[in-house]
């Protein structure tokens, strides 16, 4: 049966990837789940919905239906896991402020995703302006997951830390709370749970188990961040802010594979995008090395903000946001 | 000289007794004031329950500012704990005889202000409860393990610091307390007791103690200068604007020494006037520490110069954000009040010798106490709001701040507990090193019978003045 | 006259705005009434396991008269044959208002080979009625790789069937490389629109340096993309062709921002602050022995 099912997954490259399983004989939970799931399937007749890939927790692709990965929950990874990444991968993010029009769909993703309060941006798009005589333009910002992360640096446990795969994440259940890394993060990235989590996020995630990689339930006192969504990627999806962007201004990929996609399925080498479209880093001077490239906004086709707006480094004043008496 | 020996005596005499009265009885007013402070105490742990159970929601603080008050007081009060080590330290090693009175105070306020400066950042945790990971899961780059580590050996060393001189007076302690009738008073003897550690000046206890201190002395100073500069590295080991500055360490250390002389001339007034030592205590003392306040001004001008005028040239972008905040914004007036108050003001009531007398001197070290404290709010605070990506479309909660009652209040408390441990201490222990104090007559007496001798050349009887110059306690213990 | 005039206005009035209201709430009945205007676009995919999809994308206009994908429609497929239709299966759009069946093996196929697929939104109580076929014919697409020399060259086949059972090849029919990545496929190169030749063959020079697995193996696919008379049609095959991903000797390196701390770091700080407090071990054994020399005075007195 489980040799049956293994075939069911990835018939194509049958020979090649036969060849993996039998040299390394793993058989992960998150197959076999996918397996019951594929027996469901079949029992209820032939439904292909579309193809999509799992990645194992070593990090090899699998290809399976999407019906399938409904059935296919991962649990959260282990602690030890979730701090050690996906192996062979060193994930990039591409934004492409040339077509972003400040539309905010990707900070709405992100936040139905992780239940954050509204206030709470772990993809902020900022309108920028930096000089009087420049263009205003807005700048969707996540975290940077640097490769010299200087939050990671100075957390004092450990809780935050940089993954094998360039991912930085937060271990809320060690996080003492000393916000030295909100202190430390040049972004303004990192949001502090000053009070419990609401009730709304409470009766949602219930007593869900907690795993840095889905950064959910939210702890009281701890830090939190954008997290490159590494639940996803394990179930072969891309981050939520990527998916959800109309104007395909967001590509995510691995580097090691010099290709990006953005949210219409389009893939494109990494150096040739960066290279055609002169691509840089935010504050690269800072030397963080941000895993976060930006193509400059050049020949934008959208209305671009009030330039009255504060914003840029100009910082003149801070804008507030209205939201009556919220709390945090 | 007979006649001056017995003169000796009595004068060492006067000074237990000068030193122990405070000791024996607690009067009404103290009542009172151990009182309040116990009020305000409770207030603040009342405040602080109320932060622990909802959260540090309560405080003002919020994601841009996220270290506020706390973190400034922290870093004011490992400030202050510089005094102790300065005029002891200092003072001991350069051999400087009119230290004698005014140590014990200075090494208390070390010892005090380190115990709650340590307790502020624990205050500021979100997660108390997993202090404990700082030791299973410490990590030593991080610039706060390096606060837990440094801060630990400080506390540790300035404690052993403040109780070595404090051992033969525990033993005189121990022997004038003759009759135990209250609970208290057995209570005190068996502290007294356990904390001369047996002593009973022979001369190898007094080689070993002369040994220890000397050591101290020394090692005392670079920890010393260690904490604060790596509680600086808390701020300067960032890239944030404002903090991102290689003068941090010499500039926090600076100001230290500085608000900590300060405070511990302070601390000399109060005890004076309340312990009647004036005649311990002089004019000479207050003008011996104007003189140092005023050079550690002077250099804390000078950092203070480099740390706002070199960027304040340059005005790279973030920088001069913040600079422009400070100089012409929102924080121009606490922030030239503060540089004026602090830096211009000692330094010209401090260089004339009338500035140098009890009353102008209480009132400008009172300044620079207070200024230090606003001034280590305007390190931290402003900073924070002046990050490099702008802040936009945020609860307006975020992007202002200004402690609330909770972190005032639990602020306020842990300045009340200062001042009740001080209280507390004062009412035990001797608030003079009184073997010091007696070393220092003694030495004067020598220094006269020398002269004397040398006048008179009567060899044998300064002899006999010279063998008591060892055993000073010795009367005192076949006394009792 | 005043009077009456006003009065007359007032009545005026109330007769305007009544009628108003009536048809203002005409219009909302018949607005509640009225279903969407719907619209199907189908399309053929034949994946590289050889099975067959079809999609039907279902858009629906909205109130500013735009359509958008409709969400959560029935669709019902069936096969046509000789005016004969048969309901093959039904499914439901997902969110981005596409709803896609396998199909049979075993399809009806007309005398110049082509199936024939009809796609229906029927009886549906929020959505207009709304139909939509599409005849596609079947198509191979093989692969093989030829790496004698340096070129690497990929050559895929096109072929036909029949209607005796036989294999034609097909002439002029586009055809693009890519290869697999982890969201999607890649195109293999900048122009890889190839296009086949007598033999229904068509040949593509593989690009170096494209970065493979740990073990440089890359999965290569070749698409023909919504073509007239096949649809689309994939098939892939994995070779270790692509440039080999060293594997991180070290991926948790000593350093400021991993578990481990620089050596140097260490050696600093541990020399720094062991060294204080060896010095206060050296004086809390001082102390010991301040302590230990009066017991000794004690019993000699
Ligand atoms: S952007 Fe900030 S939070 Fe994210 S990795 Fe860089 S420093 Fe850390
Ligand atoms: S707040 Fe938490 S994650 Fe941040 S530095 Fe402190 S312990 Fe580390
Ligand atoms: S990568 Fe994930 S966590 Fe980060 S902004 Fe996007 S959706 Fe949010």
């Amino acid at each position: 049966m489980i040799e049956e099912n293994k075939e069911n997954i990835n018939p194509e490259s049958k020979t090649t990837n036969r060849r993996n399983l039998l040299k390394y004989g793993f058989l992960t939970a998150g197959l076999t789940v996918a397996g019951i799931g594929l027996k469901k399937v079949f029992s209820e007749g032939n439904d292909p919905g579309e193809t999509v890939k799992v990645l194992t927790p070593d990090g090899k692709v699998y290809e399976t239906c999407s019906t399938q990965l409904k059935e296919y929950r991962p649990g959260p990874v282990t602690n030890a896991e979730a701090r050690k990444g996906i192996p062979n991968k060193k994930f990039v993010m591409v934004i492409d402020l040339a077509k972003c029009d400040g539309c905010k769909k990707c900070t709405e993703a992100c936040q139905a995703m992780h239940y954050t309060e509204p206030d709470r941006e772990w993809i902020k798009v900022f309108k920028m302006h930096e000089a009087e005589a420049t263009a205003p333009f807005y700048f969707p910002k996540p975290c940077f997951h640097c490769d010299n992360p200087p939050c990671t640096k100075v957390c004092p446990v450990n809780a935050t830390f940089k993954r094998e795969d360039g991912i930085v994440l937060i271990d809320n259940e060690r996080c003492i709370g000393c916000r030295m890394c909100m202190a430390a993060c040049p972004y303004s990235t990192r949001f502090f749970n000053w009070s419990a989590p609401d009730e709304k996020q409470t009766a949602q995630l219930g007593n869900a188990a907690y795993s840095p990689e889905q950064s959910v339930p939210r702890k009281i006192g701890t830090v939190e961040k954008c997290d490159f969504c590494p639940d996803m990627i394990r179930q072969g999806k891309m981050p939520a802010c990527v998916s959800g962007c109309p104007m395909n201004v967001i590509y995510f990929g691995d580097q090691n594979e010099d290709a990006v996609t953005n949210a219409s399925g389009v893939t494109v080498k990494l150096s040739q995008l960066l290279e055609d479209n002169a691509g840089y880093r935010h504050l690269e001077e800072l030397g963080t090395e941000p895993r976060v490239y930006y193509l400059p906004p050049k020949n934008r086709k959208y209305p671009t903000p009030n330039v009255n707006a504060p914003g840029g480094r100009e910082n003149k004043k801070p804008t507030e946001l209205n939201m009556g008496d919220m709390h945090m | 000289m007979a006649n001056q020996k017995y003169n000796l005596k009595e004068e060492i005499e006067q000074v237990r007794e000068d030193c122990l009265r405070p000791t024996r009885k607690w009067g009404r007013s103290t009542q009172i004031w151990i009182g309040s402070l116990l009020m305000v105490m409770a207030w603040g742990l009342y405040c602080y329950i109320h932060q622990l159970r909802n959260g540090l929601g309560v405080t003002a603080m919020r994601n841009y500012v996220s270290w506020g008050l706390y973190i400034s007081t922290f870093v004011f009060f490992i400030g202050i704990s510089h005094s102790g080590t300065l005029v002891s330290a200092i003072l001991r090693i350069t051999k400087q005889e009119w230290r004698r009175p005014i140590t014990r105070s200075a090494e208390l306020l070390t010892f005090v202000s380190l115990l709650f400066g340590g307790i502020m950042p624990i205050i500021d945790l979100g997660r108390p409860d997993r202090i404990a990971n700082l030791v299973i899961f410490g990590r030593v780059q991080s610039p706060l393990l390096w606060d837990v580590i440094s801060i630990l050996t400080y506390f540790t060393g300035s404690t052993v610091f403040l109780f070595l001189p404090m051992i033969p007076d525990m033993a005189l302690c121990r022997d004038r307390l003759k009759v135990c009738e209250t609970k208290f008073d057995k209570f005190r003897k068996w502290l007294y007791t356990k904390m001369a550690l047996g002593w009973q000046g022979t001369k190898t206890q007094w080689h070993r103690l002369e040994l220890t201190m000397t050591i101290m002395t020394i090692v005392i100073i670079p920890v010393a200068v260690s904490v604060h500069t790596v509680v600086s590295y808390i701020f300067a080991m960032t890239l944030r604007p404002g903090w991102n500055s290689t003068v941090f360490g010499p500039y926090f250390v600076a100001g230290a020494l500085y608000s900590g002389s300060a405070g511990v001339i302070l601390g000399m007034v109060a005890f004076r006037k309340l312990y009647s030592l004036e005649k311990y205590i002089t004019p000479r003392h207050f003008d011996l520490m104007g003189r140092i306040v005023l050079a550690l001004t002077m250099i804390y001008a000078y950092l203070n110069l480099n740390e706002y005028w070199i960027p304040a040239y340059k005005m790279a972008t973030a920088e001069g954000h913040l600079l422009n905040d400070l100089f012409s914004g929102s924080y121009s007036i606490a922030f030239w009040t503060c540089q004026f108050g602090t830096v211009l003001i000692p330094i010209i009531v401090l260089a004339i010798p009338a500035g140098r007398k009890l009353i102008p001197i209480t009132i400008t070290c009172i300044i620079i106490v207070l200024g230090a404290w606003v001034k280590r709010y305007l390190i931290v605070v402003p900073t924070l709001l002046h990050p490099f990506m702008p802040i936009q479309e945020v609860p307006g909660s975020w992007s202002t701040y200004f402690p609330n009652y909770v972190e005032f209040s639990v602020t306020a408390a842990c300045l009340a507990g200062i001042f009740l441990v001080i209280t507390l201490f004062a009412k035990m222990f001797p608030m003079m090193a009184v073997w010091e104090v007696e070393e220092g007559i003694q030495i004067e007496y020598d220094k006269q019978a020398a002269i004397e001798l040398r006048e008179q050349r009567e060899t044998e009887e300064a002899k006999n003045i010279l063998g008591n110059a060892g055993t000073a306690n010795e009367p005192i213990i076949q006394q009792a | 006259m005043k009077m009456k005039s006003i009065i007359n206005k007032i009545t005026l009035s109330i007769i305007f705005t009544s009628l108003i209201c009536v048809i203002s709430t005409a219009q909302d009945k018949s607005e509640v009434k009225s279903k969407r205007e719907t619209a199907i676009e189908m399309s053929y995919n034949k994946k590289a396991d050889k099975s067959k999809i079809a999609v039907a994308l279902v858009t629906a206009k909205n109130e500013a008269g735009k359509f958008i994908p409709a969400n959560n429609v029935q669709v019902n497929f069936y096969a046509k044959h000789n005016n004969d239709e048969q309901l093959i299966k039904s499914a439901n759009t997902n969110n981005k208002g596409e709803a896609n069946i396998l199909l049979p093996k075993d399809l009806p196929l007309n005398d110049s080979m082509y199936f024939n697929i009809i796609a229906k939104i029927e009886n549906n109580n929020q959505f207009e009625n709304a139909q939509e076929q599409m005849h596609f014919k079947e198509a191979n697409l093989s692969f093989s790789l030829d790496s004698k020399d340096t070129n690497r060259m990929v050559i895929a086949k096109v072929t036909e069937m029949s209607k005796d059972g036989k294999e034609i090849p097909v002439k002029g029919v586009e055809l693009k490389f890519y290869v697999c990545r982890l969201f999607g496929t890649m195109p293999a190169s900048e122009d890889n629109n190839i296009t086949t030749d007598d033999k229904g063959e068509a040949s593509f020079a593989y690009p170096k340096n494209i970065p493979g697995s740990t073990e440089g193996v890359i999965t290569l696919v070749a698409k023909i993309e919504n073509n007239e008379k096949f649809g689309s049609i994939e098939n892939k095959v994995a070779e270790p062709w692509g440039t080999v991903l060293a594997i991180e000797k070290e991926p948790f390196p000593r350093a400021l921002w991993e578990p481990t701390a620089p050596f140097p770091l260490v050696i600093t700080i541990s020399s720094l602050f062991g060294g204080v407090w060896l010095v206060y071990f050296f004086l809390f054994y001082q102390l010991k022995k301040i302590k230990e020399e009066t017991k000794i005075k004690t019993v000699k007195n």
